[in-house]
């Protein structure tokens, strides 16, 4: 289902020569993709963002314990990053997120399944090094016409 | 050949890995030798450089060995410890090419998850373990819920 992004509609950040510069069309922004394209160094440097932006709340696996899902049903104005979300993203908490107005994800994993995501939602990575410095954007899944 | 087990079918004796990340760091890093750096460097484009070192693939930094892919050290789970048995679900298709083409190990989903690469792998279900070798009798296998 597309909603408008509640919170905001781009994220940047810098963490030493790494850039991440996101473009944010949908609500619920899905990253998946090949293992290894650094989703996961995104997610710690996204983690970093945090610290200093309360908006922003991260999960992975450390958090599998804890209580992250009582947190986001409770929450209001946030941007939720989840990675891992294929262990940590039951189905109730998939159509909870998908109908959820008052928050945003971005979500890394690799089964979007109840999210309620059409294809053109399901984002990968791309990464391109210049002088040293790689940068970070999302790009789409489907084949370009 | 792997063997690939689903929902309800993993013996007792036998333990499943979920969160592979946790068992790769704590576990499975202490196991590796000369083998891990070909996976490495296939599913992650990474140099693997001593035990617990790698260089990044995006800027030739010297890691420690735990900012691999969890889907790298799923693959590498699997191939170092093969009485256990691994879920794949948050694999990559490049590491599930190399998952299916391992010479042994155990495999894990709820829900088919299959290299479009793949040969032939064991399937074990309540009944026995069988050969399966194509990819549409391997999903239809997995879909059966009986």
């Amino acid at each position: 289902m597309k909603i408008e992004p509640v919170v905001c509609t781009e994220i940047k950040t810098q963490h030493t020569s790494f850039v991440v510069d996101f473009q944010l069309k949908n609500n619920i922004t899905f990253i998946a993709g090949d293992s290894g394209t650094g989703k996961s160094a995104v997610y710690s440097f996204l983690q970093e963002l945090a610290v200093e932006n309360k908006s922003i709340k991260c999960y992975n696996y450390l958090d599998i314990k804890k209580s992250y899902k009582n947190a986001i049903k409770l929450a209001k104005g946030k941007l939720f990053i989840i990675d891992n979300a294929d262990i940590l993203l039951d189905d109730a908490m998939r159509s909870y997120i998908s109908m959820d107005g008052q928050n945003q994800y971005i979500i890394i994993g690799r089964n979007p399944t109840g999210l309620l995501l059409a294809q053109d939602d399901i984002l990968e990575l791309a990464s391109e090094t210049l002088d040293g410095r790689t940068r970070f954007t999302l790009v789409g899944t489907l084949p370009a016409v | 050949m792997i063997t690939v087990y689903k929902k309800g079918t993993v013996p007792k004796t036998m333990e499943l890995i979920t969160i592979n990340d946790i068992y790769f760091n704590q576990t499975t890093v202490l196991l590796l030798d000369n083998r891990a750096a070909d996976i490495i460097g296939r599913i992650d484009g990474s140099v693997m450089t001593g035990q617990f070192t790698i260089l990044s693939r995006f800027d030739g930094m010297a890691l420690n060995i735990d900012k691999l892919s969890t889907g790298c050290k799923t693959a590498l789970n699997i191939l170092y410890n093969p009485h256990k048995v691994f879920d794949i679900r948050e694999c990559g298709d490049n590491a599930l090419d190399l998952i299916y083409a391992l010479p042994e190990g155990n495999i894990y989903c709820d829900y088919p998850l299959i290299s479009f690469d793949m040969n032939a792998v064991y399937v074990s279900d309540k009944k026995s373990v069988r050969e399966i070798g194509s990819y549409e009798e391997l999903k239809e296998w997995w879909q059966d819920e009986d």
